[in-house]
């Protein structure tokens, strides 16, 4: 049959008859009131294309910023430069390596899928400073509170491999000698992450915010501004982005607060243990239950537990196996202790501090006529689940689609979609017309 | 007079074009002296293929056999409406083909015919790294039909036909699923693979009014290709999740759609005539395309994709002229509304309104035996859509020159008159 068809096709081919097709032609892409000669994407590890737990050689070539260039080249855009890292596995900034994914059994002999440092050294953090000054200043951990910090790029590793003078040059001088036509600018997030991915151990509005801690709004608001209001006065145009709560990313969405799944026995078994130990606001039924967490408010000679409640959200750092076969977040002596989840009081900074930052972003957006990214409600669609060319993708850990093996990052294909709603925004802002990325041209997840 | 007439013709089909007008996965290649006059044979009995067109013609022919084949390139064409990416569908022969053979009974008012046609069918495929991959990367979908027929001659104007249909077909679908292992490298893919079968039956009606006018009108029934047991294969799945995409078998059906049709032909003088056919076709019928997996499982649930096709209008109108006792030229033009909304034009059939141009001839070699071809012209209008389930968002335009070729030997009577069987 295939060698009738292309018997077919070949005379098909003689008399001309494929001559007749359809030329269906696109639009021209046109840069608007925008000038992409220089680009310059200043942000974080979100900027960097940090995923998989390390900033790595194969992750910075699906940095969005690098994608957005390559589309920005169709209407004039001139050089990127990344700073690549070496090949290799990767840098998390202490030595260890990406994670992958790999099978085991776990303790109740089920086949599953976790995740671990790939084998192999680090990538070396050496300063590739001759190499620069790079358009993709995507600095993994930085803060909105780091921009104008010189000493900062002596303690940031990642800052540290770039700048011209590690200890005096800041994000901000690095960014202005570049002189850029153009700046997208996503900073925020760390300020609240690291507080969060520590489950609330740091302290909040510290006068001087370390990592960990959760920033002052106005010196979050107060450090994008001071960058903005340079950039903007140089000329440049730009968009700037706020920040996805962390409700929205798979590393705290993973476990839910009830998980713990009871028959009518044992639901009563625990209500007697819990009686006995005097535990007594504390009831167990059939079905789901909340974990039990350390809550050092609780009055109890030596048992200060609870349980969690609707909205606190558990970290995918507590270990499968303990939960799973080591009575964890049942047993009242285990507990799960405060760096395994964020408590109503932490959420509601969490919260409250990521909403008033995504004030003052949008503050910033309009005082300097500048573009508003709002990934905060972009990400919310990862919640909610959607469909891009018949890929179904949400914010499931593995099996969304979207996010990278550390369950904070995007994936390729993941950050090929906040790279389009970035061309969404500044095509809006600057009338330009710049074509969106392929997504389904950029990887997944990738399986053992 | 009779060029006023084409001139409302176009007009009126030009009008039509702009409006919503429409093919879905039939085929409109059924018989060779047909496609000539844009597949015109309702109302005008050319040859055997009236076993297909209006069975009641097989009162009004003479002994013989009719077999013909065209030849279809299709060329498709995706323009992403979000990223300006073009990517033309692979290169692709089909070949519709016909066999009709008719008997009179002698000394009875009967006749009896046998058709042997490909009335449904459709196959795309695409490059294997399209954005759509995740919707399709190949489809194929065939229906031949058997049709035995029989005539009944009420009187020297008027006859009535019923057949009775059986149809063998298959469908094959394959696209990519979005998993990606390390192993593996390439994505992984599904490949659905089924025979499927039905029946139904074809009933006419045609009548003669004095020596220059004829007309008919006929239906064809549903038939409902219901595939069971067909084998469900994946390639390329990860390893850890090899339980979750079992090769299992599935069942699913299409149902081909019921059709109405009605047409005339009118003789303007002994070597020309013109006929007009209008085909109705009950799309609605097909409202959405589901797949029943033998097993289950987290990853590989039963699903159903909406279609919700809508009824849908051909126009057809065509004329022949016979300059020789042994040679018929024909020509014709036809508008074929789609059955697909906007909202759900699916990579599987880009679909759209169709405007066609027909050519086509008739040689009679020796008094009983000729050599009939056609070539037509069709142009899928352009057509920009963002399907609401798969959220594919771009334009479809297709283009195709369809030549084709038959060959008819007459058993009974030689030909006599240029026009013949009028």
């Amino acid at each position: 049959m295939k060698a009738i068809n292309k018997l077919i096709l070949a005379a098909v081919f003689m008399l001309g008859l494929n001559a007749c097709k359809p030329n269906l032609e696109g639009y021209l892409p046109l840069p608007g009131d925008a000038n992409f000669t220089t680009y310059v994407a200043i942000g974080n590890s979100l900027t960097a294309g940090y995923a998989d737990g390390a900033l790595s050689a194969d992750g910075q070539q699906y940095a969005f910023p690098l994608m957005l260039a390559e589309q920005f080249a169709l209407v004039g855009g001139g050089e990127f430069k990344v700073p690549y890292m070496p090949a290799g596995n990767g840098n998390n900034g202490s030595g260890v390596t990406k994670r992958i994914l790999y099978y085991l059994t776990n303790c109740a002999g089920q086949a599953t899928i976790g995740s671990r440092p790939a084998s192999g050294t680090a990538s070396s953090l050496a300063s590739i400073a001759n190499k620069g000054p790079f358009n993709l200043m995507g600095i993994p951990g930085a803060r909105a509170v780091d921009i104008s910090s010189g000493i900062y790029s002596s303690l940031n590793p990642f800052l540290n491999r770039i700048v011209e003078t590690p200890g005096f040059n800041s994000i901000l001088t690095e960014v202005l000698r570049q002189n850029p036509t153009f700046f997208t600018l996503w900073l925020g997030s760390n300020d609240v992450l690291g507080f969060a991915t520590s489950g609330g151990l740091g302290s909040i509005d510290p006068a001087i915010p370390m990592p960990g801690d959760l920033s002052a709004v106005n010196q979050v608001a107060g450090s994008l501004t001071v960058l903005v209001d340079s950039l903007v006065r140089r000329g440049a145009k730009g968009v700037i982005a706020n920040i996805p709560d962390v409700t929205a990313i798979p590393y705290f969405n993973t476990s839910p607060y009830n998980g713990v799944m009871l028959s009518k026995g044992a639901a009563d078994t625990l209500n007697q243990l819990y009686t006995q130990l005097g535990l007594t606001h504390i009831t167990w039924k059939e079905g789901a239950n909340p974990f039990i967490v350390e809550d050092t408010t609780v009055a109890h000679p030596s048992l200060r537990v609870r349980q969690a409640r609707a909205g606190e959200l558990m970290l995918i750092t507590i270990p499968g196996d303990s939960l799973r076969c080591a009575k964890w977040g049942v047993d009242p002596t285990k507990a799960l202790t405060d760096e395994y989840f964020l408590d109503t009081d932490e959420m509601q900074a969490i919260l409250s501090h990521t909403a008033q930052y995504n004030a003052a972003i949008a503050n910033i957006a309009s005082t300097f006529n500048i573009g508003l990214v709002d990934m905060n409600a972009y990400f919310k669609k990862f919640t909610a689940g959607f469909v891009y060319n018949g890929v179904k993708l949400n914010a499931e850990y593995i099996s969304g689609g979207a996010f990278s093996v550390d369950a904070v990052h995007p994936n390729p294909r993941g950050y090929a979609l906040v790279a389009n709603e970035f061309i969404r925004v500044i095509n809006a802002k600057y009338n330009a017309s710049i074509p969106d990325v392929e997504v389904t041209k950029y990887p997944g997840i990738i399986f053992p | 007079m009779f060029m006023k007439k084409i001139a409302l013709l176009a007009v009126a089909l030009a009008g039509m074009y702009s409006s919503a007008f429409a093919g879905g996965f039939k085929i409109g290649l059924q018989g060779q002296k047909q496609i000539g006059m844009a597949h015109v044979g309702i109302g005008l009995v050319q040859d055997a293929a009236t076993v297909y067109f209006n069975p009641a013609g097989l009162s009004f022919i003479d002994n013989q056999v009719n077999a013909g084949v065209s030849i279809i390139v299709p060329r498709t064409q995706f323009l992403d409406a979000n990223t300006n990416i073009s990517t033309y569908a692979v290169n692709q022969a089909f070949s519709p083909f016909s066999l009709y053979a008719s008997y009179a009974l002698p000394n009875t008012p009967l006749s009896v015919g046998l058709g042997i046609y490909t009335p449904f069918g459709s196959g795309i495929k695409y490059p294997t790294n399209w954005t759509g991959r995740f919707v399709l990367t190949d489809i194929s979908l065939q229906a031949v039909y058997f049709q035995p027929t029989i005539a009944y001659k009420v009187s020297d104007n008027l006859s009535l036909g019923a057949g009775f249909v059986y149809s063998s077909g298959g469908v094959i679908l394959e696209k990519q699923i979005p998993l990606q292992s390390a192993g593996a490298g390439a994505e992984a893919g599904a490949a659905l693979d089924g025979h499927a079968n039905g029946w139904g039956y074809n009933l006419g009606a045609y009548f003669k009014a004095g020596e220059n006018f004829s007309g008919g009108i006929t239906y064809h029934s549903r038939v409902d290709m219901k595939v069971d047991d067909g084998t469900a294969s994946f390639t390329n799945i990860p390893t850890g999740l090899a339980g979750s995409f079992p090769n299992t078998t599935f069942d699913t059906e299409l149902p081909l759609p019921s059709e109405l049709g009605v047409g005339v032909a009118y003789k303007l003088n002994k070597d020309l005539l013109l006929a007009v056919d209008m085909n109705y076709t009950f799309w609605n019928s097909f409202q959405s395309l589901g797949f029943d997996y033998q097993d289950n499982t987290d990853k590989l649930t039963d699903d159903v994709s909406p279609r919700n096709y809508e009824n849908a209008l051909a126009v057809r109108a065509g004329m022949q002229w016979c300059p020789t006792k042994r040679l018929a030229l024909r020509t014709g033009i036809f508008y074929d509304q789609t059955p697909v909304q906007d909202e759900y034009v699916n990579p599987e059939l880009p679909d759209n309104d169709k405007l066609g141009v027909t050519l086509g001839f008739s040689y009679w070699l020796e008094d009983r035996f000729s050599i009939d071809a056609s070539l037509m012209y069709e142009d899928v209008a352009r057509r920009k859509t963002l399907n609401t389930e798969t959220q594919i968002h771009g334009t479809y335009g297709t283009k195709a020159i369809i030549p084709g070729i038959g060959l008819n030997y007459l058993f009974g009577k030689k030909v006599e008159k240029s026009v013949n069987n009028f």
